[in-house]
């Protein structure tokens, strides 16, 4: 069973896993831009602060979306119980911030 | 169930050594639901630090602290050791030992790096601007959650030297593998992690929101 299991998957990753280091190179190039864009939108200054807050949180957002998707591979086939438990941790993580700044802010 | 004992290979390795045993799979799996408590564990230590990143008491403020340029450092250093720890389980996966402990290596170099720039930048907090973890409301928070952070670091850079060392010693089996696939996942945690602490806490504390 194991070993049949072995043969089946090197068989299935061979033909569609080989990949190069491009796509990552890329995905290192992309997330430097970003790193740029947010760090850019703060050294320059003077920009209307809200629209300063919501590129920092695209920015971030789309870096850990190149992070959790092609470096961690959550965007292959056969990751949706990874997905399951990553985007729970971030469901509870968002609920507490959110909380917690509700009772600063509002209460 | 596997033996507990590294099978003998003779022949090649499987394309992904990794998920080549029910056991491999499975540690990966359970190390999914460790990220996700992780998350849970720095949401709350974002969320304390959010709640208090205002409170200066006497103590400097967060835009009067912070330098970006080392911060950019620091983010570049990280960054570049995420790329590095995609290429050690790419040499692993074209069954390159010699590559992936070359890459291993550098991966952990970088991150020892980051943790002497960070204990640099809290040296300097602390007798320059006498800001210490007693300091403030905001101080203990930022302590708290960044130090949180470097203390990942430094059991990342543990955990992977030590791999490199059973590396040498056990060679790159089915058994290994799954660890240092594993390792590479908490390390671009880190990373994960560490993209929220430069955008919460040092860009939103330097641009004065």
């Amino acid at each position: 069973m194991e070993d049949q299991d072995k043969h089946v998957d090197s068989v299935i990753k061979r033909r569609h896993r080989q990949e190069g280091p491009q796509k990552h190179v890329i995905a290192f190039i992309f997330s430097i831009v970003l790193t740029l864009i947010a760090f850019a939108a703060v050294a320059a200054g003077g920009v209307n602060i809200a629209f300063t807050v919501v590129i920092l949180l695209v920015m971030a957002v789309l870096q850990v979306l190149v992070q959790l998707g092609y470096w961690m591979h959550l965007k292959d086939k056969g990751h949706m119980i990874p997905i399951i438990f990553m985007a729970g941790g971030f469901f509870v993580a968002g609920t507490a911030i959110i909380t917690a700044l509700y009772w600063m802010w509002w209460s | 169930m596997t033996t507990p004992h590294a099978p003998k290979v003779t022949g090649a390795l499987p394309h992904e050594p990794e998920k080549a045993t029910l056991e491999g799979r499975n540690k990966i799996l359970a190390f999914w639901l460790f990220l996700g408590g992780e998350a849970v564990l720095f949401g709350t230590l974002f969320a304390t630090f959010l709640t208090l990143r205002n409170q200066v008491a006497e103590g400097p403020s967060a835009s009067e602290l912070f330098s970006l340029p080392m911060t950019a450092a620091a983010t570049f250093i990280l960054l570049v050791s995420s790329l590095t720890s995609v290429f050690a389980i790419q040499a692993m996966h074209r069954g390159n030992k010699k590559s992936l402990m070359g890459w291993l290596s550098v991966t952990v170099l970088l991150g020892l790096a980051f943790l002497i720039l960070e204990i640099y930048e809290f040296s300097v907090y602390m007798i320059h601007d006498d800001y210490s973890m007693t300091t403030s409301a905001f101080s203990s928070a930022f302590y708290t959650l960044v130090g949180f952070h470097g203390a990942h670091v430094l059991f990342g850079i543990l955990w992977i030297g030590i791999l490199i060392g059973q590396l040498l010693k056990k060679g790159l089996t089915v058994v290994t593998a799954p660890k240092i696939y594993v390792s590479a996942m908490y390390w671009h945690f880190i990373d994960v992690v560490w993209v929220f602490i430069f955008t919460v806490v040092y860009l939103l504390g330097k641009a004065g929101v």
